[in-house]
């Protein structure tokens, strides 16, 4: 929400820094969009964002909670398999369980997130993917 | 075509383009000088029209750009203006050959030219020309302006005359094929006459005619008439629409956008561009009304626009509301154009400008979605081999415009690829400092600060991985610029900052490298001025070791000032109305630098418990701990500690002398690590806990150090009313035996000594105690008085032991062992009884008697000793310290008298007293009574010695029973011990003696 991140994991580990980048850069988009949309409906707006931006080999997804937490997601750009509607699931999936994180009468809003279901969670998405 | 000109914006299409070149040797502050002065003429009012010619100056532009003027005549060099200096009337015709030379160079597309000289004169410079202007200096050139007016506006008869010729010319069939340079070869043999097919004929002319319809819709444009222009580039869309031209129809739309844009918005999209003229001389006031901020949705024409601000030709207006575009189709034309041009790959440059073009555009009508999309694809528009400089010159022009449509992270992203690109490694000579300079513009877009203040508060900003990179490159970069300072500043700045997401090794890594730089230079807390006037604020080290807790520690016990009583109780001051309120001890909470209920004394160390902890996950050595004070001279003393790896709470102390007298407080302490000095205050600290900072510093004291002839003791006495017992003494004594306790007191302080008080109080009250148990004489002492410092004085205290043994069971029970009870014992003496009606009580117990043999009956008496002095100026202001001298005296048995009964002497004036005497003692001793000879006892042994006394009438006494003491029997007792091992140990002690059966018998 305050742009800085709670949780990041990458697959393959390797060159970890420019997915950073990505991440980073893209929340402009994200920002941009939400801003766009912010003033109108902002109660029935659509929380996922959508192809933020593509780049030659990767796809920029984003994705926004009704408390502006943001879900930024970055595929293959070569994995046609993916199609909307699972980017689409996936954030859902995402979103549900960082619901649960923050259930947790322990964790502190702000923090950076250490669950193991959450990493769980995630992991199982990745390995779906690849 | 090859150098993409990144500055463009749309409306350059309207101006006529001038290079501004020096020939021969210039000298380049000259050269600027004069440019400013030219360039400061861009926009020209025709005279005898309400046109506006906008004039584009550059100093420098490729030849093969120029190749492109026929495609979009602002790129056409249309002006030349060379600038040369020429000292001698001899360099002329050469300085003159020069001339043209460079006028050959773009000879092709020049409408005219001018040549100013400086520094010639003479008769050459009296002959009048028109494309020659002399100049005696580049001071004395007032008519600059004057001139380069007059060249616009031959430029513009020339401009003009071309627009009419070509808009008129419509004979078809002449009209010639306009080519940009890469498609010259494909049209080379294809005859235009001979073509075979009627129909590519007709293609061919339609071709011509489009393309011209365009050129002059450019022409119209730079001309200033932007009705006509608009025209002609539907009519040129139109046509080359229909022919499929794509690259020229790109260009008409481009034109046609360009044209709607300088409508639209007449306040420029350039941003720099647009102030930059507006900051132009002459034209200023004008130009500061067009160019004002948010003055662009307001439709004010420039073609219209007169000087007087009066639009004369309103069905123009009209006219022209219908051809232009809206600000939705200007967009769409230029995604059209630009998708035209992409067909192209020797369009790449066009194509990237009609991006940046496009970009700017958009920012004006704030669509960033759109504008980034623009420059996504501008980013893949790949040209050829780019020199490291155009590389870096177009990352930070895709910066500038991410920066223009709200996109700061990817702003940033893109500045910092340009810094990187300044020192990559094929770059000869890495420009580190422009490097620096860039990644310093980055932060923001990263949302760091270089102030480390903004990092203490609640969690941590922004993305920390990517800011770590990014200070590892400030750092890395400031120490190739050759600047240790900062390299040390901003490596601190990372370690202060990121502690918490390094991993072990990088904590190692970043330490090491910062352990060298500052072997170099040490990191200071001085504020850091950067070239450019950005400041960096110095980097305290709170995290190394962490801080979590200040407690300012009261002076020991022995060395705490006391206020006399009568000053005591003005202290206690009510704040409020209530005896006890709740709000109260709520409101102290609140108050951070409470102030502490206890004094520090001048001259005297003083102490400040920090606990810390090291996050480290090796040693932390920290040089040069010390305190930050305020409010009174203090001298701190700086400790140096190593802290083991991830060492848990650490308790460190550290001290200080305050030199004057007042309030202190404890702001902050000072530390050194890895060769980093930083002054951390507390108030920046989070999680810290104190109990208050502040304590009162009162006048010296002096300091007294006392010392006894008797060995330290091991027992700790309690302290009974919270007074802590500085030393402890132990002696072990006989009952009835006398010692003299030599007090040695020193002055170790500063101040003379001057008053002293002593005052002794018993702890152990379970023990009757007869007599006094500690005397002495204080006028000995005070008559050595005022002590010096470092003089000692003495001090006697008699101690003196007498207690009631009587009343232990075991003893008496062994002793009379015989079963005969002592009370049973026939008395001869009316006086004399034994008075032990416990005893007879007890039944003989087997057991008790078995363990009689034990001498464990050793009683312990306890006293405390205080000394109260002061002295020097503390003693003025009423304060005292306490001293206090813990006395542990145990006491054993010595002498029993078992028995006693009386036996009539000789003389009826005189009795025997008959004593069973008991030994309690392990050692042998003897008895020696008045006229008596020694009864030697041996340990444990019981005897029964005869004493002759006289009789004494007891009646005589009866009402004074307290008095009767005095009369009891003195009995002297000479006690010699003697080891058995041949040490000998005479101690001759002289024990006044009450017995105690003799007192109950006399109550």
């Amino acid at each position: 929400r305050a742009n800085y991140p709670l949780y990041i994991r990458s697959i393959p580990t390797e060159n970890e820094l420019k997915f950073h980048y990505t991440v980073h850069t893209s929340l402009d988009v994200v920002d941009e969009k939400i801003s766009a949309m912010g003033k109108a409906l902002v109660d029935q707006r659509e929380l996922y964002l959508g192809l933020l931006y593509p780049t030659e080999d990767y796809k920029v997804y984003g994705y926004v909670t009704n408390s502006k937490v943001k879900f930024v997601m970055v595929v293959d750009s070569s994995n046609t398999a993916l199609r909307d509607n699972e980017i689409r699931s996936m954030f859902r999936k995402l979103h549900n369980s960082y619901t649960d994180i923050m259930c947790n009468p322990f964790y502190n809003p702000g923090d950076r997130i250490h669950s193991r279901a959450f990493d769980n969670m995630v992991n199982s998405m990745m390995m779906q993917v690849c | 075509m090859s150098v993409p000109d990144y500055m463009q914006c749309a409306e350059d299409h309207q101006t006529l383009l001038v290079v501004v070149q020096p020939i021969g040797i210039v000298p380049e502050e000259s050269f600027f000088r004069i440019y400013k002065r030219i360039s400061a003429v861009s926009q020209v009012n025709v005279r005898d029209s309400q046109r506006v010619l906008y004039i584009r100056y550059r100093h420098h532009y490729p030849p093969e750009n120029n190749e492109w003027g026929d495609f979009q005549t602002h790129r056409k060099v249309v002006g030349l203006i060379t600038i040369t200096d020429c000292s001698s009337a001899k360099d002329w015709p050469q300085t003159f050959e020069k001339f043209h030379l460079q006028k050959e160079m773009y000879g092709s597309t020049l409408y005219d030219s001018r040549l100013f000289v400086f520094g010639l004169q003479g008769e050459i410079a009296e002959q009048p020309r028109t494309d020659v202007a002399f100049y005696p200096s580049y001071d004395e050139c007032e008519t600059v302006e004057k001139r380069i007016e007059d060249f616009i506006e031959s430029l513009f008869i020339v401009l003009e005359s071309k627009r009419l010729d070509r808009a008129t010319d419509k004979s078809g069939d002449k009209i010639p094929l306009l080519c940009v340079p890469f498609e010259k070869k494909d049209f080379v043999g294809l005859d235009t006459d001979s073509s075979l097919l009627l129909g590519l004929k007709r293609h061919y002319k339609k071709r011509c005619q489009g393309r011209m319809r365009k050129h002059v819709g450019d022409l119209c444009l730079q001309a200033g008439m932007l009705q006509d222009s608009l025209v002609h580039y539907h009519m040129a869309v139109e046509l080359l629409r229909s022919v499929n031209d794509f690259l020229w129809l790109g260009a008409a739309l481009e034109g046609l956008c360009s044209a709607s844009v300088i409508y639209h918005y007449p306040g420029g999209t350039g941003g720099k561009v647009g102030s930059r003229r507006a900051q132009g001389g002459s034209l200023s006031a004008e130009a500061g009304n067009r160019h004002r901020p948010g003055a662009q949705e307001v439709l004010i024409d420039p073609g219209a626009l007169t000087s007087n601000g009066i639009n004369a030709d309103t069905s123009a207006e009209i006219g022209r509301a219908k051809n232009c575009l809206s600000p939705e189709d200007i967009i769409d034309k230029y995604k059209e154009a630009i998708s035209y041009y992409g067909k192209y790959k020797n369009a790449g440059v066009i194509e990237l400008e009609a991006c940046v073009k496009a970009v700017r555009v958009l920012a004006i009508q704030k669509r960033s979605m759109e504008a980034s999309e623009f420059l996504q694809n501008a980013v893949y528009i790949n040209l050829r081999q780019l020199s490291e400089e155009e590389k870096i010159q177009r990352y930070s022009i895709l910066s500038e415009l991410y920066e223009r449509i709200g996109f700061h992270r990817k702003s940033a992203f893109f500045k910092r690829i340009a810094a990187m690109q300044c020192a990559a490694p094929s770059i000869p000579e890495p420009g580190w400092r422009a490097c620096y300079k860039l990644l310093l513009e980055t932060l923001p877009g990263y949302s760091l600060s270089l102030d480390p203040k903004d990092f203490s508060k609640g969690t941590h900003r922004g993305w920390a991985a990517v800011q770590m990179r990014l200070l590892h490159e400030l750092v890395y970069a400031s120490r190739r610029m050759g600047n240790p300072a900062l390299s040390v500043r901003h490596l601190s700045f990372l370690l202060q900052t990121m502690l918490d997401f390094l991993s072990d090794q990088e904590k190692k890594d970043v330490t090491q490298s910062l352990e060298s730089y500052t072997a170099k230079c040490p990191g200071t807390m001085e504020f850091i001025t950067l070239p450019d006037g950005l400041k960096l604020p110095p980097v305290p080290f709170t995290k190394l070791p962490i801080v979590r807790s200040v407690k300012l520690l009261n002076l020991p016990t022995s060395l705490r000032p006391h206020k006399m009583k009568s000053l005591l109780a003005q202290n206690v001051s009510t704040k409020s109305p209530f005896i006890y309120s709740p709000i109260i001890a709520h409101n102290r909470g609140e108050e951070r630098t409470k102030k502490i209920d206890f004094q520090w004394v001048q001259g005297d160390v003083c102490e400040v418990q920090l606990m810390v902890y090291n996050p480290m996950p090796f040693e932390l050595r920290v040089e040069n701990m010390g305190l930050l004070t305020t409010g009174v001279e203090f001298e701190s003393l700086p400790a140096a500690l190593s802290l083991p790896a991830e060492s848990g709470l650490y308790p460190v102390t550290l001290v200080g002398v305050p030199q004057t007298t007042g309030q202190i407080t404890v702001n902050g302490y000072h530390t050194s690590v890895f060769g980093v000095f930083s002054d951390c205050l507390l108030d920046n600290l989070p999680g810290v806990k104190t109990n208050g900072c502040t304590v009162e510093v009162i006048p010296a004291l002096p300091r007294l150090q006392i010392s006894t002839s008797l060995p330290r003791s091991a027992h700790t006495l309690q302290p009974s009313s919270g007074d802590e017992i500085s030393t402890n003494v132990s002696v072990q004594l006989y009952n009835g035996e006398t010692q003299q306790l030599i007090i040695k007191l020193e002055n170790i302080g500063t101040e003379p000594l001057e008053t002293l008080e002593v005052t002794s109080k018993t702890v152990n009250t379970k023990e009757k105690l007869y007599g006094d148990f500690l005397s002495w004489k204080l006028e000995d002492t005070l008559s050595q008085f005022p002590l010096k410092p470092g003089k000692i004085a003495t001090f006697t205290v008699n101690i003196k032991v007498k207690l009631d043994f009587s009343c232990q069971e075991n003893l008496l029970q062994d002793l009379n062992d015989d079963g005969i009870s002592v009370s049973g014992l026939p008395l001869s003496s009316p006086f004399r009884q034994v008075v032990k009606p416990r005893v007879e009580a007890k039944p003989v117990n087997p057991q008790e008697s078995s363990k009689a043999g034990d001498f464990s009956h050793v009683k312990t008496l306890e006293a405390i000793l205080n000394f109260k002095y002061s002295g020097g100026p503390g003693h003025v202001e009423g304060y005292y310290r306490n001293l206090s001298l813990g006395l542990h005296v145990e006491v054993e048995p010595s002498v029993f008298f078992t028995r006693v009964s009386t036996l009539p002497a000789t003389s009826t004036r005189q009795c025997h007293l008959l004593l069973d005497v008991f030994n309690s003692t392990e050692h042998e001793l003897t008895i020696s009574a008045r006229n008596n000879e020694d009864l030697i006892l041996h340990a444990g042994e019981c005897q029964r010695m005869a004493i002759q006394v006289d009789k004494f009438n007891f009646e005589s006494f009866p009402e004074s029973p307290a008095d009767g003491t005095q009369f009891a029997n003195e009995k002297q007792l000479e006690e010699e011990r003697q080891q058995a091992k041949g040490l000998e140990i005479n101690s001759k002690l002289d024990i006044c003696w009450k017995i105690i059966s003799f007192h109950k018998y006399l109550l």
